[in-house]
């Protein structure tokens, strides 16, 4: 990286470390820490909630899973709309009424305490480790491609935004949130046109997606039915099926029961602006989503007509350069790099001529042909990869955004674009260490303390508390960069496992009126041993089914068992 | 399932209507992408 992107980089992240201390200043007592004094108008709570979902690996991950896998991966994303109308229907209401910190301290008084401190448990477990992971995936990737020291990596990632969180708590992280957004969004249409400008004269977008359709990038609705009537396939993660149930149970469960989204819109000024923060989230996070997809289809396009490496991570062909197989990777690289050229040598003219749209469908037929000839090299870097001897990472899904960025990206915009990635990261983050923090004293410190604290004990503690999960989880990140592979998928995987059962008690107390807390209790403790026992079966191949459907069997799980075990209690008192 | 004692819904009479809202974008959406899925591929 050239040093006017440092400068670029370290001034944008400056800025908003002054910008979070600035606007931080609250009141010192657990309403101003946790809630900004509930004073946050619906704009930054819409803010809050997408910044709070939008993690730096969905903007690594996405443009890559599109140019990859195509655009179906936005499927994920169309229970959400529904599971905010839920939301304002029946979750907001009711804690807003409570005046509640925590989405758990409703659970104590629906059904008892240990409803309560298992479901905020089980959210501070599953939230602890994700987050270290969350940390380590994207800071793996930004030492990997920039060559930083993955111990700093993780500090830059990670660390500094524990500085304004844990002086500023909920207020703080509003207002950078939204600051944050703005980058964000600005960084990624900047990086969009940039892709476009770069095309070829004459291609368009027109052409663009001309071409990704050809490759079977725009597969943006699939149904996860097998060709042939051979039935629905369940392992399929993303279609519009599992997208619709999967996705709406995840939303209701993430959105509903997770207090690193809670806690965003308990802050905001009145009911009325809950809501409208959630529902406008319901509308523009589907179109959002597309629009980053649609970058990777971009990208793809763009390396229609420029040099694509046979493998977006470097230091993985570097891995390979010192193996076994080095000798055959010179010669692999000698074959691809021909293949490329005269790929590249046609690619323009093809272009130039293509005057009508059925001349533009056969020039992307052809250059699709020339695709196919690269596919062959590239499988067999993956399988050098694999090789349990080299032990590498054979997915370089998320390299390939950064890696454009990085390669054809004009100087000051690449640190502007890192910037984006590490300040996705901040917000989402910095959410979560709130809530971490929120019900470490509230569920747990303060319910179970014998003695009661003062007002400023409390502000001081819940800021200790707030370090405290910031150091455990950069630690966590230390640890998980020693697993290796496939972090962004431990973190969805490690979600599933959890959301479900906690949804499920939430549905519970909602719409079962007559379930008591013992009832409650045992079932999302059995249900939860049941989908964990399901994950491990899941991982090793011998059940065949997509972690997004753990979070519907959860939920319904632990509805159904307590309405049987309810039944049971009422016919032994009778 | 509507408004709170008091409460002023923006743009809208009745939440309800914002339900209808939010369900009906999801379905253009979905519609939408059906159709550049059928036509590019």
């Amino acid at each position: 990286m050239s040093w006017p992107d440092w400068i670029v980089l370290a001034l944008t992240l400056l800025g908003m470390i002054a910008y979070g201390l600035y606007k931080g200043r609250t009141s010192r007592d657990l309403d101003g820490y946790f809630l900004s004094n509930r004073m946050v108008p619906w704009y930054m709570v819409l803010l809050g909630i997408m910044g709070t979902q939008a993690s730096a690996v969905t903007f690594l991950s996405a443009p890559g899973q599109a140019y990859t896998d195509g655009m179906r991966f936005v499927q994920y994303y169309f229970g959400l709309p529904l599971a905010m109308i839920v939301l304002c229907v029946s979750f907001v209401p009711v804690f807003r009424r409570l005046k509640i910190y925590t989405a758990y301290e409703y659970l104590e008084q629906r059904f008892d305490l240990r409803t309560r401190a298992l479901t905020s448990g089980l959210f501070l477990l599953q939230r602890g480790l994700s987050t270290g992971i969350s940390i380590a995936a994207p800071s793996i990737i930004l030492s990997s491609l920039l060559g930083w020291n993955i111990f700093w990596a993780n500090i830059i990632m990670g660390g500094l935004l524990i500085i304004y969180t844990v002086t500023g708590g909920a207020k703080a992280v509003a207002y950078t949130q939204q600051l944050q957004m703005i980058i964000i969004f600005g960084g990624m249409t900047v990086a969009g046109f940039m892709v476009i400008h770069r095309l070829p004269a004459g291609v368009g977008l027109s052409d663009v997606l001309h071409i990704g359709g050809k490759a079977g990038k725009l597969n943006i609705i699939t149904t996860g039915i097998r060709p042939g009537g051979g039935g629905f396939d369940w392992n399929d993660r993303y279609n519009l099926f599992s997208g619709i149930i999967g996705g709406f149970f995840l939303a209701l469960s993430y959105f509903g029961t997770d207090q690193s989204q809670v806690g965003r819109y308990l802050t905001a000024r009145s009911l009325t602006e809950s809501r409208l923060g959630l529902l406008l989230n319901g509308l523009v996070k589907v179109p959002m989503q597309f629009l980053i997809l649609l970058l990777g289809v971009l990208v793809f396009a763009f390396y229609q007509f420029n040099r694509e490496p046979v493998f977006f991570n470097q230091s993985q062909l570097d891995l390979l350069a010192h193996s076994k197989y080095k000798d055959s990777l010179v010669w692999l690289t000698h074959q691809y790099e021909t293949t490329e050229t005269s790929r590249l040598a046609a690619a323009p003219s093809i272009a130039a001529n293509a005057a009508t749209p059925a001349d533009r469908s056969r020039a992307a037929a052809r250059l699709l042909a020339a695709e196919q000839q690269k596919t062959g090299y590239k499988a067999t870097v993956r399988r050098w990869l694999d090789d349990k001897e080299v032990g590498g990472d054979s997915n370089d899904t998320n390299y390939i955004f950064l890696r454009f960025v990085t390669d054809y990206l004009p100087i000051g915009l690449v640190g502007l674009l890192i910037a984006v990635i590490v300040l996705a990261a901040w917000g989402s983050i910095a959410a979560t260490l709130n809530s971490l923090s929120s019900c470490t004293i509230v569920d747990f410190h303060r319910r179970f303390s014998r003695r009661p604290m003062s007002t400023e004990k409390e502000y001081q503690l819940s800021r200790l508390y707030t370090l405290l999960w910031g150091v455990f989880c950069i630690a966590m990140a230390q640890l998980a960069y020693n697993i290796g592979n496939s972090l962004i998928e431990a973190v969805n995987v490690l979600g599933s496992m959890f959301y479900g059962v906690i949804l499920g008690i939430f549905l519970v107390a909602f719409y079962r009126k007559k379930t008591g807390g013992k009832a409650v209790f045992i079932s999302a403790v059995v249900v939860e041993a049941a989908v964990i026992f399901f994950t491990v079966l899941s991982r090793q191949g011998i059940v065949k089914l997509s972690f997004l459907w753990f979070n519907v069997v959860g939920a319904v799980g632990v509805v159904l068992f307590s309405e049987l075990l309810q039944l049971f209690m009422k016919r032994k008192t009778v | 399932m509507d408004q709170e004692p008091g409460e002023k819904v923006p743009l809208f009479k009745k939440w309800s209507r914002w339900y209808v809202l939010v369900a009906g974008f999801l379905l253009l959406n979905i519609l939408l992408f059906y159709f550049l899925t059928k036509h590019f591929s």
